[in-house]
């Protein structure tokens, strides 16, 4: 594994003074022609398509990753502000259908270089073993191509690369990590407080933030604007964890660039390149090798809309799999009142986090589990709260104005995977005129066991650490799975090094892939996946 | 000026003399002039039509109990993200895109107005748009003008309370300190303040305890 500066610079390509990367490296930034046959082009430029970026350039690849949205200067693209962090979302329209709808909204997937995880909390907890094979251990879900063990490794150097700051892990495969844990806030004050009176362990992580100086990245200044982009480069996003060494070693990020297909060669079923848009105008990249990795949702989307004579039904589609299984974690919020003033809004929000409610446990009626972590809403998520306890006029200002007296906690419920949670096409276009994604969702009893339980507990730990009041929203969180990685084209759209089961070239490397979802935050096992990916697609060229 | 009209029963004054934008120079540049265009004159109105307008305004004045000026600009600020199509992304299967969905519920409430008063929704008395309203919330998933009730009210007050408390006004009220960059925070923990942070002077009005 070595040093992290000798597998990936980009924390020492930043500035001396930590405020962005090198301005050379996009300056002089290489820049391939749309007819150059260049080896691979990956198709956004988010958590799973920057550590493949990385990871090809490295290996002396000729790479471009495409994005649809900005190549951020977060100094003077984001701000510390809630509502005015609009831009940081993926905003063109989706439609959401199903039983339980999931709306999207500030909890939406990003748009533009360095993907979701530019507005992302930070949390950074690995997988548990069982979570790679749920389906032999608990009945549910589905099994993974590979084990807990294969992506060990993985998981160790990415974690190193952010890095991740938190106490030793008692959990899933007991680990420790890079940095030291961070202090914390009231809100995670009172969490630890209530978990201890209650028997239940808390840890303080993991999460990707800097604890100290890192390479030239600085410390972390408590701001709690996590949720907003971080422009003092503390916590980690590909933008400045994988994008900086990428560009170092010659690859190529193209911002501004809507994919609209993948070209499939007729005859010999390859993919050739992609078909994209950028300033109004259609153009192509012929490349060796695709990859997408466009986020649970857009990834399907594009499939869908790459339909050719070999694939009517869209591209990777001929058993019907494209879209399907997509996960959401359950993630209700409970908040609680407390006399002193808490003013949660301070410090990051992601602190502390309990996994004793991981696994399955035998005496209850339900499989799986849940996580809980410590959450912090700003005013705007915050007034969703009290709305959604169906205060609004004076009552809704009333409550507003307690807002320094409470703290809040959020579940993370293990939904299981379904068929019939997917992405399929609307009828509605966006502004290119190509079809937008319909995301359907409900949920099984299995799923609303969970839910019930979870807020159950955030309850007692909340009470436990002296709150007078709790309230309770229904949220859900982190879409993962809708192309998932199996061992054969019936089950699944890829296999477990990400290639497609359909076209050989092509590949998906974002969360799209994942079959099950545990109770833990997806970005560290996108990341990790990719990289193993990224390993494999070395090794098999060479 | 730096607090909005509330009754302390309702929960004004609790953070005496707290304004957020005295700490404006301490925010970065692009913060400043984001948070700071709140403040200015808002561009002319271009998504609402005049008639629509008029509901509009009593329709947020009711969400967020706002009866006397001065006031948070909440129906411009929505013209201004309408008129820019600066939607949340995504709306509901059984709801028109948000444009359409806008026009087509506020057309809703003064059908509601009209059958019930005779009169136009802004031109019923101040207890019988709450009345109107509180019946719109109480159907619950239940049909309201053909959409579910739900995703009406979900529309509304998502759009309101977005443009509400994004203000720094709002913010004084509420004890929030706002922008935190380059500066962030040295003093956390349970009861801990900034220099600049107010302490709340009624800690025992919990709004929870006073419903029940
Ligand atoms: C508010 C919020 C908080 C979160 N908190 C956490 C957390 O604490 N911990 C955690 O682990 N996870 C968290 N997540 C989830 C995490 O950020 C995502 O799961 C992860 O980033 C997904 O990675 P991805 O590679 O699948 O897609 P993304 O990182 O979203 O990258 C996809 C990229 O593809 C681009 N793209 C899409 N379609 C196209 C196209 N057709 N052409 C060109 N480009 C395209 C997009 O612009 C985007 O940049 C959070 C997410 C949100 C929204
Ligand atoms: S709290 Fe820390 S990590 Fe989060 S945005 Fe602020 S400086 Fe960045």
């Amino acid at each position: 594994m070595g040093r992290v500066e000798d597998r990936n610079q980009s924390a020492w390509l930043l500035l001396p003074d930590g405020s962005r990367p090198e301005p050379r490296l996009r300056d002089q930034m290489r820049r391939f022609a749309d007819d150059d046959e260049v080896d691979l082009v990956i198709v956004g430029c988010g958590a799973g398509g920057s550590t493949l970026l990385q990871r090809m350039a490295r290996a002396g690849w000729k790479v471009v990753a495409l994005d649809a949205g900005p190549f951020w200067e977060p100094e003077t693209d984001w701000v510390s502000d809630e509502a005015g962090s609009h831009h940081l979302y993926w905003e063109e329209p989706r439609v959401i259908g199903g039983s339980d709808p999931v709306p999207l909204g500030s909890n939406n997937s990003g748009r533009g270089v360095g993907g979701s995880m530019v507005h992302y909390a930070g949390y950074t907890p690995r997988f548990h073993p069982s979570d790679f094979h749920t389906r032999s251990l608990d009945g549910v879900g589905a099994d993974w191509p590979f084990a807990y063990e294969d992506l060990k490794p993985y998981y160790s150097d990415i974690e190193n690369e952010l890095p991740v700051a938190g106490e030793d892990w008692p959990w899933g495969d007991p680990h420790s990590y890079p940095q030291r844990p961070h202090p914390v806030s009231g809100n995670g004050e009172l969490f630890m407080r209530g978990a201890d009176a209650e028997g239940i362990t808390a840890k303080v992580g993991p999460v990707a933030i800097s604890n100290g100086r890192f390479g030239h990245r600085p410390h972390c200044i408590y701001r709690g604007f996590c949720l907003q982009g971080c422009k003092v480069n503390a916590k980690a996003s590909p933008l400045i964890t994988h994008i900086p060494d990428a560009l170092d070693h010659g690859a190529e990020v193209r911002a501004d660039s809507m994919v609209s297909s993948i070209e499939i060669d007729e005859r010999t079923g390859r993919a050739t390149g992609v078909h994209y848009i950028q300033d109004g105008r259609s153009r192509f990249q012929r490349a060796r090798m695709v990859a997408i990795a466009g986020y649970s949702i857009e990834t399907p989307r594009l499939l869908l809309n790459s339909t050719s004579k070999r694939f009517p039904d869209g591209l990777c589609n001929d058993f019907d799999q494209v879209g399907r299984y997509l996960m959401v974690q359950g993630a209700p919020q409970t908040a609680g009142r407390f006399e002193s003033e808490v003013r949660m809004w301070k410090g990051p929000p992601p602190e502390v986090s309990t996994e004793d409610f991981y696994e399955t446990d035998p005496s209850k009626p339900y499989k799986r589990g849940f996580s809980i972590q410590s959450v912090s809403p700003m005013p705007i998520a915050w007034a969703e709260h009290v709305m959604a306890q169906g205060h609004w006029g004076a009552a809704l200002r009333h409550y507003m104005s307690d807002y320094v007296h409470w703290a809040s906690y959020g579940a993370l419920c293990e939904f299981l995977p379904q068929p019939d949670n997917r992405v399929t096409l609307a009828e509605e276009t966006d502004r290119h005129g190509l079809r937008v994604a319909k995301f359907d969702y409900s949920q099984c009893d299995n799923d609303r066991q969970l839910l019930a339980a979870a807020q159950g507990v955030m309850e007692r730990i909340l009470t436990a650490a002296g709150a007078s009041e709790v309230i309770t929203i229904q949220r859900f969180a982190h879409l993962v799975g809708g192309a998932r990685m199996a061992d054969n084209e019936r089950d699944g759209v890829v296999d477990g090094d990400g290639v497609t089961f359909a076209v050989p070239n092509l590949l998906i490397t974002d969360g799209s892939v994942l079959p099950t979802q545990g109770s833990a935050n997806p970005a560290l096992t996108i990341m990790a996946v990719a990289a193993r990916a990224a390993d494999r697609l070395i090794r098999r060229k060479g | 000026m730096n607090q909005l009209p509330l009754d302390p029963a309702d929960g004004g004054g609790r953070f005496p003399g707290f304004d957020v934008i005295a700490q404006s120079g301490h925010w970065d540049r692009a913060t400043q002039s984001v948070v700071g265009s709140r403040l200015g004159l808002l561009p002319h109105v271009r998504f609402f039509t005049p008639e629509e307008e008029v509901v509009a305004r009593a329709l947020f004045d009711q969400i967020l109990d706002q009866r006397e000026e001065p006031r948070v600009p909440v129906f411009n600020m929505v013209d201004v993200r309408l008129a820019e199509q600066q939607t949340d992304g995504w709306h509901y299967e059984s709801l028109p895109a948000d444009a359409e969905a806008w026009r087509r519920s506020l057309r809703a409430l003064s059908d509601d107005a009209d059958a019930r008063h005779g009169v136009g929704f802004a031109d019923c008395a101040w207890e019988q748009q709450s009345a109107i309203l509180d019946a719109v919330q109480k159907r619950g998933d239940d049909d309201w003008h053909g959409f579910p009730a739900s995703r009406v009210w979900s529309l509304w007050t998502r759009y309101a309370c977005t443009a509400f408390y994004s203000h720094p006004w709002a913010w004084n009220e509420i004890g929030f300190a706002g922008p935190a960059y380059p500066r962030g925070y040295k003093n956390m923990g349970v009861d801990r303040l900034e220099p600049f942070e107010v302490r709340d002077i009624r800690p025992h009005d919990d709004p929870a305890r006073r419903d029940s």
